[in-house]
């Protein structure tokens, strides 16, 4: 009985016009191939790309050197000095990402008591020598006040779910 | 800092009691202080200390922890009005604002004229007395009534004017 | 003992233990934030509130004696329920601030909460703000967050004698504070940074510069004082970042006094000499090691060959390693030259050869001691920690007498006291050893016998005979006196006459360990005294700023000015240096270098570098060891510091080992000694104005010189000349003036401040400062004039 049908399954080419058929189908069906870097596909809110550090609305940058993401980083891509700035206030003289090393786990963010250091959506950059893609403090607040208006949308629209 | 007269009588308290625990005479020497000066500036208080053998933070410790010690000049009259609940209960807090109002100053502030200082005291232990003021951590007046506080501050203002003539 | 059952585990305790002390026996952990081992008990936290039997309520574990057949539960319901509810209560008004308060990571309260904090809080009302306040320059505050356990109060109060912190105001308002604007200034201030279970106390160095968690640590021993505290020194990135004790019940307790705590901040200061440096043509150029090396080595062949090799001299430091003390004596030994001495201060030397001075005890058994007597010490000041030990022993009830030429607050309560001039020190002893004598019905020598007996010594000696285990320390300023020999004499035959022990407080960390490594003047050799009263040729000095180190700075620097070749190894550009020195090589402090000191009480201990050495800086005995190559002197071919300290130790040393059976405090022949010394000195009288000189703490060596924290506090204030109301009055002057103070053919400009606890006559001057390099000895006549 087995034997059988497989004899005539085989015979018919049936498993082939099965495949077939589905090829036949999606050339019908709408498109979902993004023509990048034309087309762009949709992100989340959440989405972890680029690191960034931010400042408050005054100016003030956010980091307060608690060293937090640099011990939760688990590849061990955060490099931070800590002194006391003239104001009394605690503060990073150094805050360094090495994007080379960095597995965008989002830990750092997760870890921030302040919101400082965040990722932000952008994922296309990208280094051209040895040294491009560790990523400084002055680099990293640039990138922050240069998307703030979308790194502060994101975050009010994940609120709800912290 | 403190007269001769003031250290004799702390000399008084230190007898009352053993050679080597002078210190023990810290709230009379403390009290004694603050009755010549007024108020304990912090020398006096590190006078005293000195006198006693003892740091002069210990004796600070004991300055500040009991309110009837005054670590601020004051007017020459302290009020002190009882706000505790049997007296909040009995009008204390009435007397107070009443005094806040004829004064025209809050709790722990001194009128223009340096005469009177308002406090905010704990219980005098005269709840039947309610309401109850204490002035200058030595007279107890009782059941102040407006009228009686009304006739308090006349009381002092004449006793001061007798004083000043 | 008493039979008590925690958690279900039966054990005896002796009696009078607490709950606490019972279940740390057991080796249970009960959560606690103001009970500490060695201070006393308040019971004011109420964190180790624990269940017992038949108690109606949870008593605290650190205040409640043990009963007979009590019977405890530590983590039952009711136990837990009432440690939760403290936790909840101290959390109320404790900030939400561990992300920038330092002591984030090893905080008492944060580690708690994990264990009995809720998540959030029930709290809706304004929290409490505490101002902060300045302690001074090495301990920082944030008062807010204080949770009120008092361990601070409690620390200035009972350990470092003083209570300079208290709690003042009550209720919600209470508050820990100095007396109003005044700073913490016991030299033992570092030790509330520790204390302090939460961030309200840290340290102001340290502030906000690394977590505890990047830190890396390591064991090392403090080059400081002659204690040899064990330290732990916490790295990063090969930079010492901060010391921490190291908890050695037989040497520091759990304490560290400030010097050793913050003297780390000269390691990483601008300071550092960091290539080796020749002085070519008046200039300073840095060159390679091999050059500067072979330059070295030439000119100490060239000076031995034209002048004899007695032309050379080695001033070595007593805060150098025995390694590098060892290797520095056998250079010299090498050369052909007997020069070598370390004892920079000293100035007798006439018992050379007859001992090696030490404490003549275990230091843990000072605490044992029920009389003592200490002559001619700063206490407080050069040995922090064993005055602490004193200052715990009168607590206990032993009688402690000073015989000094300044009457500073030791902070203990002293049995017996006589300030006299340095110049009556002598006799003021010899009265003690006559009455001492007198009443044991000891014959002595006749020069004793007929010292007139004054009421003080009179009370000293018969406070030393009414004990049982009494001790006689001679402090630095014995050691450094200018008739050290007799008051040796006179202590040891007081110690020989009461049956006490006799010591001495080692002046540095390895003044021991110089003696066991034979770093002095051999029988043909001249010692540090002589070396600089006499010039040479070439001197080889180890780690000293000799202009400041030295007992007579001023022919020092003469000396030195006019020898023909000066090899410094130091850590540092000393400013001194550049003046007279030839070559710079720059050596490891002891954070770069292995090696070991051995401290007073014979203890050697032996550690390793904790950072790599900056720059192109190399350990001091590896330096000493290429250089004895390069001179082709034999015994030169060790290859780690622990060979040569087999070398002078002998075979491979376990640590800790004691060399006590090395040791032996000199004088062997009292008596014949007394004699001599005694019978001549002992009329001296009284001279115009003497000079008392004591080395201030933070300008002992020429680490703690460079920590910037420490020379802003009190205790490093610039010197000035003190002396009391008779003797300004005698000099016309008052205090406040500025006075032109002169001595041999030095002087200085300095402020007159009154100082009550001085003789008449005495004018006290710190020594080991810059602004007094000046003048020509620590000791001797002075003479003073207004400006």
């Amino acid at each position: 009985m087995g034997a059988l049908t497989a004899f005539f399954k085989s015979l018919f080419l049936k498993e082939l016009f099965q495949g077939l058929a589905v090829t036949g189908r999606h050339l019908f069906v709408r498109k979902i191939t993004v023509q990048f870097p034309e087309e762009k596909t949709p992100q989340s809110n959440r989405f972890r790309g680029l690191h960034a550090l931010r400042r408050y609305p005054n100016g003030e940058e956010r980091c307060i050197a608690c060293k937090l993401c640099e011990a939760v980083c688990p590849a061990m891509a955060i490099t931070i000095e800590s002194a006391e700035r003239e104001d009394a206030t605690r503060r990073t003289t150094r805050y360094d990402i090495d994007l080379i090393k960095c597995i965008y786990c989002g830990f750092c963010e997760e870890a921030c008591p302040v919101d400082a250091i965040v990722m932000t959506r952008i994922f296309e950059y990208h280094g051209e020598k040895p040294g491009d893609l560790y990523y400084t403090k002055q680099m990293l607040l640039a990138v922050g006040d240069k998307n703030e208006v979308q790194i502060a949308k994101d975050r009010a629209q994940d609120a709800p779910y912290r | 800092m403190l007269s001769d007269d003031a250290f004799k009588k702390i000399d008084r308290e230190i007898a009352k009691y053993p050679a080597d625990q002078k210190q023990s005479a810290v709230m009379a020497a403390l009290a004694i202080a603050q009755d010549e000066n007024g108020y304990l500036a912090q020398e006096t208080i590190a006078a005293v200390a000195d006198y006693l053998g003892m740091a002069p933070m210990a004796a600070f410790e004991v300055a500040s922890f009991y309110n009837m010690y005054d670590l601020a000049p004051l007017g020459r009259y302290k009020l002190t009005v009882c706000t505790n609940l049997p007296c909040a209960l009995s009008g204390g807090v009435d007397a107070a604002e009443y005094l806040k109002q004829k004064l025209g100053i809050a709790f722990n502030e001194t009128t223009p004229d340096g005469l009177f200082t308002l406090k905010q005291g704990e219980c005098l232990g005269a709840c039947g007395d309610a309401p109850v003021l204490l002035m200058n951590n030595k007279r107890m007046c009782s059941f102040m009534t407006t009228e009686a506080i009304d006739q308090l501050l006349t009381e002092l203002r004449a006793d001061l004017r007798g004083q000043a003539t | 003992m008493l039979d008590i059952e925690i958690d279900g585990k039966a054990l005896q305790v002796v009696e009078g233990s607490t709950i606490i002390d019972a279940a740390h026996q057991l080796g249970t952990y009960i959560p606690h934030f103001c009970y500490h081992k060695k201070l006393s008990i308040a019971a004011n936290c109420r964190m180790c509130l624990v269940q017992v039997e038949k108690a109606p309520k949870p008593m605290p574990a650190c205040a409640t004696p043990v009963t007979n057949g009590m019977k405890v539960q530590t983590h039952s319901e009711q136990a837990v329920k009432a440690q939760k509810g403290v936790m909840e209560f101290l959390l109320i008004n404790h900030p939400l601030d561990c992300p920038i308060c330092d002591q984030g990571g090893e905080c008492l309260l944060q580690d708690l909460a994990v264990g009995y904090g809720a998540s959030a809080s029930r709290y809706q009302e304004e929290k409490r703000v505490v101002m902060n306040k300045n302690l001074g320059p090495l301990v920082a505050t944030d008062m807010t967050r204080c949770i009120n356990c008092t361990r601070c109060v409690r620390f200035t109060q009972e350990i470092a004698g003083l209570m300079e912190l208290g709690q003042a105001y009550r209720g919600e308002h209470a508050e820990i504070m100095s007396f109003i604007g005044q700073t913490v200034d016991s030299e033992l201030s570092g030790n509330i940074i520790d204390l302090c279970p939460v961030g309200a106390l840290t340290s102001k160095p340290f502030r906000f510069s690394a977590r505890t968690w990047e830190l890396a640590r390591r064991k090392s021993v403090s080059p400081h004082d002659g204690l040899g505290s064990p330290l732990i020194v916490q790295t990063k990135h090969d930079k010492v970042m901060r010391v921490l004790p190291l908890e050695n019940e037989e040497i520091n307790e759990c304490w560290l006094s400030d010097k050793d705590r913050f003297s780390y901040e000269a390691l990483n200061s601008p300071e550092r000499l960091t290539r080796p440096m020749l002085k070519h043509g008046g200039q300073w150029i840095e060159v390679e090691w091999q050059q500067a090396l072979d330059y070295v080595a030439h000119a100490f062949k060239d000076i031995a060959k034209n002048h004899g090799a007695a032309a050379l001299g080695a001033l070595l430091s007593p805060h150098a390693t025995l390694e590098e003390l060892h290797l520095g004596q056998k250079l010299m030994r090498g050369l052909g030259s007997g020069n070598v001495d370390f004892r920079l201060r000293q100035s007798d030397f006439s018992q050379d050869g007859q001992g090696t001075p030490w404490l003549g005890m275990k230091i843990a058994e000072i605490g044992s001691l029920d009389r003592v007597l200490v002559v001619g010490s700063f206490l407080r000041k050069d040995h922090p920690l064993i005055a602490q030990r004193l200052r715990q022993a009168v607590k206990r009830g032993a009688q402690v007498s000073l015989v000094h030429s300044a009457d500073d607050d030791q902070l203990l309560k002293a049995h017996a006291k006589a300030i006299v001039l340095p110049s009556q020190l002598p006799q003021l002893l010899a009265q003690v050893v006559k009455c001492a004598a007198e009443l044991k019905g000891v014959s002595v020598d006749a020069a004793i016998t007929a010292l007139a007996v004054s009421e003080k010594a009179k009370a000293i000696a018969e406070s030393l005979l009414s004990g049982t285990r009494a001790a006689i320390f001679l402090g630095n300023f014995a050691q450094q006196h200018e008739q050290a020999a007799t008051l040796q004499a006179l202590a040891q035959l007081l110690a020989k006459i009461t049956g006490a022990n006799f010591g001495f407080l080692g002046e540095a960390a390895n003044s021991v360990g110089g003696y066991v490594a034979n770093a002095l003047p051999g029988a043909d050799g001249l010692n540090a005294g002589q070396m600089l009263a006499e010039p040479r040729h070439g001197y080889l000095i180890l780690n000293a700023e000799v202009e400041l180190d030295s007992a007579r700075p001023l022919q020092a620097l003469a000396a030195l000015k006019q020898a023909a070749t000066v090899v410094l190894l130091s850590p540092f550009k000393l400013p001194g240096a550049l003046d007279y020195a030839d070559v710079l090589l720059p050596v490891s402090p002891f954070s770069e270098t292995s090696g070991s000191f051995i401290n007073t009480e014979g203890r050697v201990q032996s550690f390793n570098a904790v950072v790599r050495p900056l720059g192109e800086t190399r350990p001091a005995w590896k330096v000493l060891r290429v250089l004895g190559n390069l001179l082709n002197l034999p015994g030169f071919d060790q290859d780690s510091s622990e060979q040569v300290r087999a070398e002078v130790l002998g075979a491979a040393t376990p640590t800790p080992e004691f060399v006590t059976d090395r040791l032996a405090n000199p004088l062997s022949d009292v008596a014949n000694n007394v004699a001599n010394n005694v019978a001549i000195k002992l009329d001296a009288g009284p001279n115009g104005l003497e000079r008392v000189a004591d080395v201030a703490i933070y300008s002992a060596d020429v680490l703690v010189r460079r920590a910037p924290s420490l020379q802003k506090t009190r205790d490093a204030a610039s010197p000035a000349a003190r002396m009391n109301a008779v003797t300004l009055q005698q000099c016309g002057v008052s205090a406040g003036q500025e006075l032109r103070v002169r001595q041999g053919e030095g002087q200085a400009q300095l402020f007159a401040v009154l100082d009550a606890g001085l003789p008449d006559g005495a004018v006290r001057i710190a020594a080991a400062h810059p602004k007094v390099a000046g003048l020509a000895a620590m000791h001797g006549a002075i003479t003073v004039e207004a400006l």
